[in-house]
């Protein structure tokens, strides 16, 4: 389903060469995979975890999107993929305060332009399954990390996606909802048989994944 | 997104930031106010216009006798020493009988008696023409007839003021009575003889004027006097005893009527070719479309105007200004909010069409409640008089607030672009 072919991305300095986050990456994942991208921190694994959920484009390479050439895509059709074929969860969840807990697990469902009605319906379906519909009308303020981050771990699934993203996911978290949000991720993956990337720098926690993937400086060392 | 969705966010944000949102739509208010009070006055003034005419008659030309001051040139000065006549006035309804009407006047200023009461009043000499045009009244007794005029009969006919229906606040405390509409009002003159001047006048009819809410005469307004009592024009010229300048076939001016506003820069000139080739250089005249006159008299009103809609421009553009301003500020406190939404699907049409609606909803709040307190001030000022302001309609509100919002989006325009081109992973990464 992902392919990736000698991605590089290399940010531009002051100083004449620019930095490389990535030296030509080279991977292939499959349709219904738990990949954990792991490595120290600016390693460039969020980088390349950026290009995969088209939030970013490559300097160089080629990225193909279930046989679509993603890397020359524009603007406007990377946000139509990251709206209708991609989840994130993020390291700092990223959920809007001033929105409730269902408005901000709903609000990708509102961007593909679902009613909100259905929206708030399939929202309802998804905060049950991550055990918070009894706070789905509650502040953001009002929940733990944990609590947060299965928010936005409903959020990413409202469009059912065809990969989810998850950068650091734990980070903030302590062990205890590590696991319980680790456990959600494998479930959901083989639930729904939906492609799951997680980039972490916790081995242990990669260790859950069917696979890992270890990048270091720019590199893969799988 | 659905516009439903947009709209509301905008809300939220707007309700987030009270303080902030009131004071952007502060000024927009009260260029909005200002905008009402325009639009009212430029529509009530074209009304008038529209309505003098009418009444003036739509081809309405005035001739009348330069005034000394106004002659250009000591030659001028000189020469002009004749004035316009019954004559010139019977010569151009016989070389245009197209006219619809020629109607030759005079004015003089001599003592009303009646018994007791005495009054120096104005007293207009006239021919049947005068009905021709501005004919507001109800008659009760005859009007001055061809038959009068030729054989220069003293009768007169008075005008009977028609008061107020309810007469408005500023008027009670407007003390002046003109003695003379006093004393019609409370004696039967039709058929009685009067005295003006030296002579004895019998009072032939009396035309009483509508009240003056329903007369287009008084809502006109135009500050043009007009003597009450009416005299035939030959008996004016040989009768009346009182002071003028003129000579005993002379009269003050003619007011002609072409029927057709098309016609009267023809007639204007074919007017003043006769009248040259009947005096030649001696007599110095001007020949005045109505229409310029009834402009120089608004004048004054559009100056106001003018002042009032720069200050309302400014305080839009301050309004504007302003919107811009809390926009750009709302986008840097936001960034973080335009990461995640561009994160999740949001593309870069949607963030500007979220930050648009916002600054044009506060573009509408800010209108709104301009007209409101634009409203209630436009009926208070109509309430205490402007009859001006009694003009306002339906439409005017709508025109500001579009006014309003056009410059929320105007203002936004920027902001928005801003907000839209952020990085999405900058943004994202912003604390």
């Amino acid at each position: 389903m992902i392919k990736c072919l000698n991605l590089k991305k290399i940010y531009p300095l002051k100083s004449a060469l620019g930095y490389a986050a990535l030296k030509g990456i080279n991977i292939e994942i499959r349709k219904g995979e738990f990949a954990a991208v792991c490595g120290p921190s600016g390693c460039g694994k969020s980088t390349l975890l950026n290009i995969l959920g088209f939030l970013d484009i490559p300097t160089e390479g080629k990225y193909f999107f279930m046989g679509e050439d993603a890397s020359s895509f524009s603007d406007s059709k990377r946000s139509f993929l990251r709206r209708k074929k991609a989840g994130f969860v993020f390291q700092s969840f990223n959920l809007l305060p001033k929105l409730s807990v269902i408005e901000n697990a709903m609000l990708p469902l509102l961007y593909l332009g679902v009613s909100r009605k259905d929206a708030h319906k399939k929202a309802y379906s998804l905060l049950e399954r991550v055990g918070l519909s009894s706070k789905s009308e509650n502040d953001i303020m009002e929940l733990s990390g944990g609590e947060r981050q299965r928010v936005g771990l409903a959020r990413a699934l409202s469009n059912d996606p065809e990969i989810l993203l998850a950068d650091e996911p734990t980070g903030n978290l302590d062990s205890e909802n590590s696991l319980q949000v680790l456990t959600l991720l494998t479930e959901i993956n083989k639930e729904r048989k939906m492609t799951v990337i997680m980039v972490t720098h916790d081995m242990k926690l990669a260790a859950k994944a069917e696979r890992i993937i270890k990048i270091k400086d720019g590199e893969i060392q799988e | 997104m659905r516009f439903s969705e947009i709209l509301r966010i905008a809300l939220i944000e707007i309700k987030a930031h009270k303080m902030r949102s009131f004071l952007s739509f502060f000024s927009i208010s009260i260029g909005v106010i200002s905008i009402m009070y325009t639009l009212t006055l430029i529509y009530s003034m074209n009304y008038r216009l529209k309505k003098a005419i009418e009444v003036a008659g739509p081809g309405r030309i005035n001739v009348e006798l330069k005034k000394r001051w106004e002659a250009q040139s000591d030659m001028e000065k000189k020469q002009g020493r004749e004035a316009l006549t019954y004559q010139d006035a019977a010569a151009l309804s016989r070389v245009f009988p197209q006219l619809y009407m020629v109607s030759p006047y005079m004015d003089k200023w001599v003592e009303f008696s009646d018994g007791y009461f005495s009054d120096y009043i104005g007293v207009r000499g006239i021919t049947p023409q005068w009905k021709k045009r501005g004919w507001v009244y109800k008659l009760k007794g005859r009007f001055i007839n061809e038959y009068d005029v030729q054989n220069a009969q003293r009768v007169c006919v008075i005008v009977k003021e028609g008061g107020w229906i309810k007469k408005p606040k500023w008027m009670k405390f407007y003390s002046y009575k003109d003695p003379l509409q006093n004393y019609v009002k409370h004696s039967e003159l039709l058929g009685k003889t009067i005295k003006l001047g030296s002579g004895l006048f019998k009072v032939v009819g009396i035309l009483e004027e509508p009240p003056a809410e329903k007369n287009p005469r008084s809502f006109v307004g135009v500050g043009m006097w007009e003597p009450k009592v009416l005299v035939p024009l030959s008996t004016a010229q040989k009768f009346l005893s009182g002071w003028s300048e003129l000579g005993s076939d002379d009269i003050d001016g003619i007011h002609v009527d072409t029927g057709d506003p098309q016609t009267i820069e023809k007639y204007k000139r074919l007017i003043e070719e006769t009248l040259k080739s009947l005096h030649g250089k001696k007599l110095l005249f001007n020949i005045k479309d109505y229409r310029e006159i009834m402009k120089d008299q608004m004048a004054d009103k559009k100056r106001d105007m003018l002042t009032v809609m720069i200050i309302g421009a400014i305080a839009i553009l301050a309004g504007g200004i302003g919107i811009m301003n809390v926009s750009l500020a709302a986008i840097y406190s936001r960034i973080k909010e335009i990461g995640v939404r561009r994160a999740i699907g949001a593309d870069k049409k949607d963030i500007m069409l979220q930050f648009m609606t916002e600054a044009m909803l506060l573009g509408f709040f800010g209108g709104l409640a301009g007209v409101i307190v634009g409203f209630i001030g436009i009926q208070y000022l109509a309430y205490k008089g402007d009859q001006n302001m009694a003009m306002l309609s339906w439409w005017m509100p709508l025109a500001a607030i579009a006014a309003a919002v056009f410059t929320g989006f105007a203002a936004s325009i920027y902001p928005a672009k801003t907000a839209a081109n952020l990085d999405p992973i900058e943004a994202l990464r912003y604390e």
